[in-house]
């Protein structure tokens, strides 16, 4: 067991340091600004959607003690879409471990209704939680760089992984499960 | 051109004088930034860039606003609004704009939370007026969390594509120039350069975000309530 959590620790490592250069290469790391992603970003709760694996009430991201995946989509965005199918086979391999939540920043209850992006989700086969970031704080906390993005962070709160653009379930899993093991 | 030749060897004569200062007579000058900025000096020396940067005049303009039905001239804020400026298009395919976007609609979501929103300005300019109409545009605010009725958001639509493309070539230094699309769904798309600037409400430039989409948002909108609250 202990050579297990050796092995999987070094693993972290591993895709840790990776990820460490995909954010360098993606920009706030370079200039300076984000070398903040060691400290555990401070909850924001936000309210969830009545929805296919949803229902109405409230998140807060990050989870306290156990880590967190978010996906940032929109309904008016093709390639968020296009994440939807491996984002479903991602969130059935990882489990109830992980706080698994899709989040919308547009103005959900304002000029975008609750049902409409129920309507785009239950198009789309969604089926975990879906929540609404309204005044974009929790993006704003998680630095979100274009649609979709997906952030993995670990159990005390801390960004493990961030980036944009449309990725495949094997990579989500593998980021999830990274964070999980640091 | 010469005036903003004028105002950047101003500023690096000011860092000079500073520097000699501290050396030489126990910085009396201290470290302040250049010649009416709230901000001090960026991390990141941006002086050589073609674009607008710290200590520079916020470049003026007119363009109109579509949806409120009026003209935007930007020199009409000194002395009342600090500004924050964007250039996007709604059709951007790769989430650059709604990143943009997102920055500057962050930064509206703290003023109104901090109560300073009537002190600040947000301004996206859009360099594709054939196909961002003042619908488009108003659909495009709901999908991206604008806050129409605040007051202080403008989209600012130039009354041709080619008198956007030389505002932002002439005054801000960014060629934008139509391609062939790689997407079948589009017509043609612009090669985008993600610039944010933030100006005081004395018309200087605070901050150039030159890579705006990766900005940290909430350095962003720190570094916007310090220069409104100023």
């Amino acid at each position: 067991m202990k050579r297990r959590n050796l092995l999987a620790g070094l693993a972290s490592v591993g895709a840790l340091g990776g990820a460490g250069a995909v954010a360098t290469g993606n920009a706030p790391a370079a200039l300076g600004i984000g070398g903040e992603s060691s400290d555990p970003v401070d909850p924001v709760t936000l309210d969830t959607i009545d929805a296919p694996g949803s229902r109405d009430g409230e998140v807060t991201i990050p989870a306290d003690g156990r880590p967190t995946f978010v996906d940032f989509f929109g309904t008016w965005c093709p390639p968020c879409a296009e994440q939807m199918p491996a984002l479903g086979e991602a969130h059935d391999r990882v489990g109830d471990e992980v706080l698994f939540a899709s989040v919308t920043t547009e103005d959900v209850g304002g000029s975008v209704s609750e049902s409409d992006v129920a309507d785009w989700w239950r198009e789309h086969d969604g089926n975990w939680l879906v929540a609404a970031d309204v005044t974009a704080e929790l993006a704003a906390k998680l630095d979100v760089g274009g649609y979709p993005t997906a952030v993995a962070l670990d159990a005390d709160g801390r960004i493990a992984w961030s980036d944009s653009g449309v990725h495949t379930a094997d990579e989500l899993v593998a980021r999830i499960e990274a964070a999980q093991n640091r | 051109m010469d005036r903003r030749t004028y105002l950047r060897s101003v500023v690096g004569a000011t860092g000079v004088a500073a520097s000699a200062a501290t050396a030489g007579c126990l910085g009396a000058l201290g470290s302040s930034g250049a010649e009416g900025t709230v901000l001090g000096p960026p991390e990141q020396d941006l002086s050589e860039a073609s674009h607008p940067s710290y200590g520079d005049e916020m470049p003026n303009f007119t363009v109109p606003d579509p949806i409120a039905g009026e003209d935007v001239t930007v020199a009409d804020y000194e002395g009342e609004r600090a500004v924050l400026w964007t250039s996007f298009y709604t059709n951007c395919p790769d989430g650059v704009c709604p990143a943009l976007i997102l920055r500057l609609r962050r930064a509206q979501a703290a003023a109104a939370e901090g109560g300073y929103g009537d002190d600040l300005a947000l301004l996206a300019l859009t360099f594709d007026p054939e196909r961002d109409t003042a619908d488009v545009l108003r659909e495009y605010a709901g999908q991206q969390g604008v806050d129409l009725d605040a007051g202080n958001w403008h989209f600012l639509r130039p009354e041709s594509y080619e008198a956007g493309q030389s505002l932002l070539e002439e005054k801000f230094g960014l060629v934008i120039e139509k391609t062939d699309s790689q997407y079948e769904n589009l017509e043609y798309q612009f090669p985008h350069y993600g610039l944010i600037l933030l100006a005081n409400k004395q018309g200087i430039v605070e901050r150039a975000y030159p890579r705006g989409p990766q900005t940290d948002i909430e350095s962003l909108v720190e570094d916007v309530e310090r220069v409104v609250t100023a």
